[in-house]
C-alpha cells in the first residue's frame, strides 16, 4: 500500500484525512519493522503513529505509559472508532486486568496501554511469553533516559527488555521534551537500528508569566483576587499534597469552585474530579504533578505553578498539556523570592531540599546490603531489618537494584530481594554526579525566573528546539507583568483561614469480605460519628446517617451487609477519625511544640489550647463525651497531661489519668517506618479500672500525630473494654512522617 | 544486556529439533561469520540446508522471538545468567564432553567462574547406605582440599552428601538441576550464603519454569558427568538414574571410578565395574589388582549386549532401539514381548527420553540416536 491507499484507510478508521509528513515518515517506518524516536510537541498527533500502524499488524500493539488517565481516554476514543483497544493498570480491579490479559491471549485485542510497573507483575509476566506481539509503544519516553530526574526503577526494565526484543520487531518510543542530551541517551537504551524524529516544540499560544513574590500568602491572595478573571479552566499545580489542600479550601472559601487532587486520593475520586475537569465542572483543579500530562483535555486555559518545578524540562512537560486547542493559554509560575538569613530565597529551598534529600546516607545503604548478605528478605523485612523510612528503602532498593548488587526474585507470590554473588561495591560518584545534574537543573529553572528573554526562547533553547524564528507572548515581551496587592484586609482574612483550617487525623477501621454469589468486594466503616460507609469494590457507594436504609440494596446484600456490619461493630476498634489543630511545620503551631517538649519551654502555651479546642469544637461540638483521656508519655514529662487536664476543664468533661503504660516502649519517632512502630506499641498499655469505660464516648489527647499507630492501639485496647467510641484530638499532624 | 540471549533461548527451546541438529546450526552460522541472531533474522534462515520440517518449526519460533524476549528479560532481572556455548564462560569440559550434545545455553545464579575449574562428579544411590555416604564425604572432601570442584545433581542421599561435604570442607560446588532454574526457590534459599559467597553455582539446562520431573532427572545425567573430568559413583542400584547414567557414561568411554563394595553388600557397583568402570577403596584411590581378589560370580556380560534378566521392558526397548530403527509390531517380536498390546507399546514409547520417530509408509520406525551415530565432529565454536 502506497501513502495515499492508507489515507483512505486512515479516513474511515479515524476519520482523518491526511498524515502531516512526519506522521507518515514514521508510519513507513514503523510498517517496515524500524525503530523510531519520535520528539514532537504535544498536540501534534504522535499517537497516531502507532495507532494506526497498531490497525494493520496480526498482534498486539503494546504501549507502555506512565500515564494512566491518558490510558483511559485513549481506549475510550480508540474503542469508539471500532479499535479493540485496552488497559491494565492500578486502577482496575485485578479480575479486569485479567480479564484484559486473557482478551489479549485470544488476540481480542489490538492496542494495549500498560503502566511501565506492570512489568513486575508475575501474571502480566506470564501472558507476555505467550501473546503475540506485533509492535512495542514507549510513551513519554523521556522517562528511560537515566538523565531524567524521576527516573522510575521500572524503566530499567523497561529498557533490559527493549534491548533483548528481537531487532525486527518495530519500537516506538514518543516525547514531547527531550533535550538533545535526553535525546541522545534514549537513543542509546533503544539501540538497533533508530531513526529520530524531531519537531518544532515551540507553543505560540502560551501567554506565559512569572510572578515574583515576598511570602507564601501573596500567592494566596493572588489566587483569590485574581483566578476568577482568568479565562476558562485549569490546573494550579503546587509542590505538595498538603498545598493541594490547603490551596483548595482557600480557593473555596473564596467562592471559587476549585477542587484538589493528588495520587494519595481514590481511584473514584481522582476519576471523578477528572470527568468533572473534562466537563469544566471546575474553575480549577489544585494538583500535585500526579495529574494534568495524561488529561486528553484540549481546553485547558491557564497553569499556575505555586512552586517552581524541578527544570525547566519538568516545567515544559507539566504546562504541556494546556491550551492543545492553540486558543490563548495564561502560563503562570509563582517565585517567593524572599530570603533567610543566609540569603537563601524561600522558593529555591524546597526543590533543593528534594535534590539534597534525595537518597539517603551511605550508612543506610550499607545497612540494607549487610541485612540482605545475610539472607534474602521481602520488602516489609527489610525495612523491619534496617529501620529505614519506607521511601528510604524503595529509593535504596531501586539503586541497588540498579547496580546490579541485589535482584528481586519471585518466591511464589511474594517476591524476595537478594544480595548478588560478585557485586560490586556501592557506586557512590553516580549519585554526587546525579545530584550536580539536578542542581544545575534548577539552577536553569531559576534562571527561567529572573530571565529578561522572551520566556519560551528560553525554553526552546534549553530544550535545544534549533527553530529559528522570533518568540513573543510573555511579560518580558509584549504583555505586561502581573502584580500584587497584599492589603491588610486580605492578610487578615488569611490568617483567619489558616488558624481555621484542621487537618483530619484518618484512624478508622474498615471490615470487608466478598459476597461469593456476586463477587463483589464489599466494606463498611464508621469513620464519623453516627456515619456509616458502605464501600463497594473499593470504593465509596453510600454514607448513611445514623442507619442504613437497606431499600438501596438487593435482598441478598442486605443480609450479607447486615452480617458484615454487625461483624464490624461487634470486632473493630471504634476509633473514629479525628481532628488536629495544625499540620506541624505549616503555621506557628510547630515551633511552639517543640520550644516546650525541647526547649524546656514550660506548658504547652494557652493559644494551643485554644487552636485545639477550635478545632475539636467545629468538628465535634454537638457530641456529648464522657472522658478524657491522654496518650502517657514514653519519657518523664507532664506536657501532655497538663494540656488534657486544661482540655477537660474547659470541655467541663472527666478526666482519667487510668491509662498507663505496661511496658517501656521507645519514642515513637525513633522507628523510621510503620512497621516498626506498630510493633513498639503493641499491648503497650493498660487501663487499670476497664468498668469505668464501658459504653463511653472518649476523647483521646495526644501532642503530635503522626502514623497514628499509638492512637490506633490504644483505641483497640478501650474498643476491647466496651467504650462506644474513642475520639483522636492531637496539637498537629505531621507532614509525611515524624518530622521533628 | 545481550540481545543475543533472546535469540539463544529461543533456539534452544524451539521444540522437536536434537540438541545436536541445532548445535550444527550454530555450527554452521558460525562457519559463515553469522550469529544466531543473523540466523533469526535474515530473510531465508541464511539459505542454511534446513529440512521443511524444521523450517516449519523454526518459522514458527521466529514469530515468538519477542515472547522469549520477555522470557530472558525476566530472568536477568532476577539475577539468573545465561550462557549460551559460545560464550567464553560455558564449561570448556561440557563442549569437551557432549560434543554436539552439549546443551545450547546453561541457566546459572551464582560463581559462574567455577564452570572452568577441574570438577569431579560424585553419583549414587538415593536410598545410600551410610558406607557409601563416607565414602562420598571422603571423595568430597579429598576434592575440596585439591581444589577442585565438587559435580552433583541435588537428589536425595549421595548427591546431597556430596553438596553437603564439599561445602563443610570448604570447596565448591556446582547443583545441576534436574528442573528449571526458576522451581528451585527453596534450594536457593538454603544455599543463599553459599551462592553469595561463590562458592555454590546452581545450573539448569532445561526451561526455566520446568518442574522436577523423571526425565529430566535423567536427562540431567549427562549433564552431571560431562562437567566433570572424573566421575566417583558411590552406589548403584541395577536400574534407575546412577544406573543408567553409568551405563551411559561407559559406552561413551569416560573414565569412571566405582567404590568397590564390601562382603554381601546389596548393590550392583559389581556388576559395574564388571562392565569396565574402575574400581576405587574408600577414600576414592583406585584399586588396581581387584582382580585377584574379587572371584566374579558370574560371566562378565558385555556392555549393551544380550538383554540381562534385571533389565526393565524400557532398558530391553532402548537397548534395541540405539541399535536401529524398528516399528512396534518389530519391538514385540524381538524382545518377545506378548503380553505387551501395541497400544501399550506405542504409549510406553512416548514417555521413554530420546526416542525418535521416522514415518515410512504407513507406520512409524522409532530409534534413539547415539552419541557415536553422530560422529565425533569436534565443536570449534
Amino acid at each position: 500500500m502506497n501513502r495515499q491507499e492508507h489515507e483512505i484507510r486512515l479516513k474511515q478508521i479515524f476519520g482523518i484525512d491526511h498524515f502531516y509528513d512526519e506522521q507518515w515518515e514514521a508510519i513507513s517506518r514503523i510498517l517496515n519493522g524500524e525503530r523510531i524516536l519520535m520528539i514532537q510537541r504535544t498536540g501534534f498527533g504522535k499517537s497516531l503513529c502507532y495507532q494506526y500502524p497498531a490497525t494493520l499488524f496480526q498482534g498486539i500493539t503494546v504501549i507502555f505509559s506512565p500515564l494512566i488517565a491518558l490510558m483511559r481516554d485513549q481506549v475510550r476514543a480508540l474503542n469508539n472508532k471500532g479499535i479493540p483497544a485496552r488497559y491494565i493498570n492500578s486502577e482496575q480491579s485485578p479480575e479486569e486486568n485479567t480479564d484484559t490479559i486473557q482478551e489479549a491471549l485470544q488476540g481480542k485485542i489490538k492496542i494495549l496501554y500498560i503502566a511501565p510497573e506492570r512489568q513486575e507483575n508475575q501474571e502480566w509476566i506470564e501472558a507476555t511469553q505467550i501473546m503475540n506481539l506485533s509492535m512495542v509503544v514507549i510513551d513519554e519516553a523521556h522517562t528511560i533516559s537515566v538523565w531524567g530526574h524521576d527516573f522510575r526503577p521500572a524503566f530499567r526494565r523497561i529498557i533490559n527488555l527493549v534491548k533483548l526484543l528481537p531487532q525486527s520487531l518495530p519500537i516506538l518510543a514518543t516525547t514531547a521534551t527531550a533535550t538533545k542530551r535526553v535525546q541522545s541517551d534514549v537513543e542509546q537504551q533503544i539501540g538497533g537500528k533508530l531513526t529520530t524524529i524531531r519537531g518544532n516544540l515551540k507553543r505560540d499560544n502560551f501567554r506565559l508569566y512569572v510572578l515574583k513574590v515576598k511570602s507564601d500568602d501573596a500567592k494566596l491572595i493572588w489566587l483569590a483576587q485574581n483566578i476568577k478573571k482568568l479565562d476558562g479552566t485549569g490546573l494550579i499545580y503546587t509542590g505538595t499534597r498538603v498545598d493541594t489542600e490547603i490551596y483548595a479550601t482557600w480557593l473555596v472559601q473564596n467562592n471559587v469552585n476549585a477542587v484538589n487532587y493528588h495520587a494519595g486520593h481514590d481511584a473514584e475520586t481522582r476519576k471523578e474530579i477528572e470527568i468533572g475537569l473534562m466537563q469544566n465542572k471546575y474553575k480549577c483543579v489544585v494538583s500535585t504533578n500526579a495529574l494534568g500530562m495524561g488529561i486528553d483535555k484540549p481546553d485547558i486555559r491557564f497553569i499556575i505553578h505555586t512552586q517552581i518545578p524541578a527544570s525547566p524540562i519538568h516545567y515544559f512537560q507539566e504546562i504541556g498539556r494546556a491550551g492543545r486547542d492553540g486558543k490563548p493559554t495564561n502560563i503562570i509560575l509563582f517565585y517567593n523570592e524572599s530570603k533567610d538569613e543566609n540569603g537563601i530565597e524561600t522558593d529555591y529551598k524546597l526543590p533543593k531540599a528534594f535534590i539534597d534529600g534525595a537518597r539517603p546516607s551511605i550508612a543506610n545503604y550499607d545497612k540494607a546490603i549487610n541485612a540482605l548478605k545475610n539472607e534474602p528478605l521481602t520488602m516489609a523485612g527489610l525495612t523491619k531489618a534496617t529501620n529505614l523510612k519506607e521511601n528510604q528503602i524503595r529509593i535504596i532498593k531501586a539503586d541497588l537494584i540498579d547496580q546490579g548488587i541485589v535482584r528481586e526474585v519471585e518466591d511464589g507470590k511474594r517476591k524476595l530481594l537478594e544480595y548478588q554473588f560478585g557485586a560490586k561495591a556501592l557506586d557512590t560518584s553516580v549519585f554526587e554526579e546525579l545530584r550536580m545534574i539536578k542542581l544545575k537543573d534548577l539552577d536553569s529553572m531559576i534562571g527561567y525566573v529572573n530571565t529578561t528573554k522572551p520566556r519560551m526562547q528560553y525554553l526552546c533553547e534549553f530544550l535545544d528546539d534549533d527553530s529559528k524564528t522570533t518568540y513573543s507572548n510573555c511579560d518580558n515581551t509584549n504583555l505586561s507583568k502581573l502584580t500584587i496587592e497584599t492589603n491588610e484586609f486580605w492578610c487578615s482574612k488569611l490568617s483567619e483561614f489558616r488558624e481555621a483550617y484542621f487537618p483530619v487525623l484518618d484512624v478508622s477501621e474498615t471490615t470487608s469480605s466478598t459476597q461469593k454469589s456476586s463477587g463483589i468486594k464489599w466494606a463498611v466503616s464508621v469513620p464519623v460519628i453516627n456515619r456509616i460507609d458502605i464501600i463497594k469494590n473499593d470504593q465509596l457507594f453510600r454514607s448513611f446517617n445514623h442507619s442504613v436504609n437497606w431499600e438501596c440494596f438487593s435482598a441478598d446484600e442486605k443480609i450479607f451487609l447486615e452480617a458484615l456490619l454487625k461483624r464490624h461493630l461487634e470486632k473493630k476498634s471504634h476509633i473514629i477519625n479525628g481532628v488536629a489543630a495544625s499540620y506541624y511545620g505549616v503555621s506557628n503551631v510547630g515551633n511552639a511544640l517543640h520550644r516546650s517538649k525541647y526547649e524546656n519551654g514550660g506548658d504547652f502555651p494557652d493559644f494551643l489550647l485554644r487552636l485545639t479546642l477550635k478545632a475539636f469544637c467545629k468538628t465535634f461540638g454537638n457530641t456529648k463525651f464522657d472522658l478524657v483521656l491522654y496518650v502517657p508519655p514514653t519519657h518523664s514529662g507532664d506536657l501532655v497531661k497538663n494540656f488534657a487536664i486544661k482540655f477537660s476543664s474547659v470541655l467541663k468533661t472527666p478526666i482519667s489519668h487510668k491509662l498507663i503504660k505496661v511496658r517501656q516502649t521507645k519514642e515513637q519517632k525513633v522507628f523510621q517506618n510503620r512497621l516498626l512502630k506498630v510493633d513498639n506499641i503493641k499491648d503497650a498499655f493498660s487501663y487499670s479500672n476497664p468498668l469505668e469505660i464501658e459504653g463511653k464516648r472518649i476523647i483521646l489527647i495526644d501532642d503530635i500525630f503522626d502514623s497514628g499507630a499509638t492512637m490506633k492501639e490504644i483505641g483497640k485496647l478501650l474498643t476491647s473494654m466496651g467504650a462506644d467510641i474513642i475520639v483522636p484530638i492531637a496539637i498537629a499532624k505531621t507532614v509525611g512522617g515524624d518530622q521533628l | 544486556m545481550n540481545q543475543e540471549l533472546t535469540y539463544w533461548a529461543a533456539l534452544a527451546h524451539t521444540p522437536s529439533i536434537w540438541t545436536s541438529r541445532k548445535n550444527d546450526i550454530v555450527v554452521q552460522c558460525f562457519n559463515q561469520g553469522k550469529t544466531v541472531a543473523d540466523f533469526f533474522e535474515s530473510e531465508n534462515f541464511l539459505d542454511l540446508d534446513l529440512k521443511s520440517q524444521e523450517l516449519e518449526l523454526l518459522k514458527k519460533t521466529k514469530l515468538e522471538l519477542a515472547n522469549y524476549a520477555f522470557m530472558v528479560e525476566g530472568l536477568l532481572n532476577q539475577g539468573y545468567d545465561i550462557v549460551p556455548i559460545t560464550s567464553e564462560v560455558y564449561s570448556s569440559t561440557l563442549k569437551t564432553n557432549l560434543k554436539y550434545n552439549s546443551p545450547l545455553i546453561l541457566y546459572t545464579k551464582g560463581n559462574k567462574q567455577i564452570l572452568h575449574e577441574e570438577a569431579i562428579a560424585i553419583v549414587g544411590s538415593r536410598n545410600a547406605n551410610e558406607t557409601s555416604l563416607v565414602f562420598t564425604d571422603n571423595v568430597a572432601k579429598k576434592a575440596s582440599s585439591e581444589k577442585k570442584i565438587v559435580v552433583s545433581g541435588f537428589a536425595k542421599g549421595v548427591d546431597k552428601q556430596a553438596l553437603d561435604s564439599a561445602l563443610k570442607y570448604h570447596g565448591q560446588s556446582i547443583i545441576v538441576l534436574p528442573q528449571g532454574i526458576t522451581t528451585f526457590a527453596s534450594g536457593m534459599k538454603k544455599y543463599y550464603k553459599q551462592i553469595i559467597d561463590g562458592d555454590v553455582l546452581v545450573l539448569s539446562t532445561f526451561h526455566p519454569k520446568s518442574p522436577w520431573s523423571v526425565e529430566l532427572a535423567m536427562a540431567r545425567n549427562p549433564i552431571i558427568y560431562g562437567l566433570a573430568s572424573e566421575i566417583f559413583v558411590a552406589q548403584s542400584d541395577d536400574k534407575g538414574g546412577t544406573w543408567s547414567g553409568v551405563c551411559d557414561g561407559l559406552k561413551k568411554e569416560r573414565k569412571i571410578f566405582v567404590r568397590k563394595p564390601s562382603n554381601g553388600e546389596k548393590c550392583a557397583n559389581l556388576t559395574l565395574i564388571n562392565m569396565g568402570a574402575l574400581p576405587v577403596d574408600m577414600e576414592g584411590q583406585p584399586i588396581h589388582d581387584i582382580i585377584k581378589y574379587e572371584i566374579v560370580e558370574e560371566p562378565c556380560p558385555i556392555v549393551a549386549e544380550n538383554p540381562k534378566p534385571y533389565e526393565t521392558v524400557e532398558d530391553k526397548i532402548r537397548n534395541l532401539l540405539s541399535k536401529g530403527k524398528y516399528t512396534s509390531k518389530e519391538i514385540l517380536e524381538l524382545l518377545h514381548l506378548s503380553n505387551i498390546s501395541s497400544q501399550k507399546l506405542t504409549a510406553m514409547l512416548k514417555k521413554i527420553n530420546g526416542i525418535k520417530t521416522e514415518k515410512k509408509g504407513g507406520t512409524n520406525l522409532y530409534y534413539i540416536q547415539t552419541e557415536s551415530q553422530l560422529g565425533q565432529l569436534s565443536l570449534s565454536i
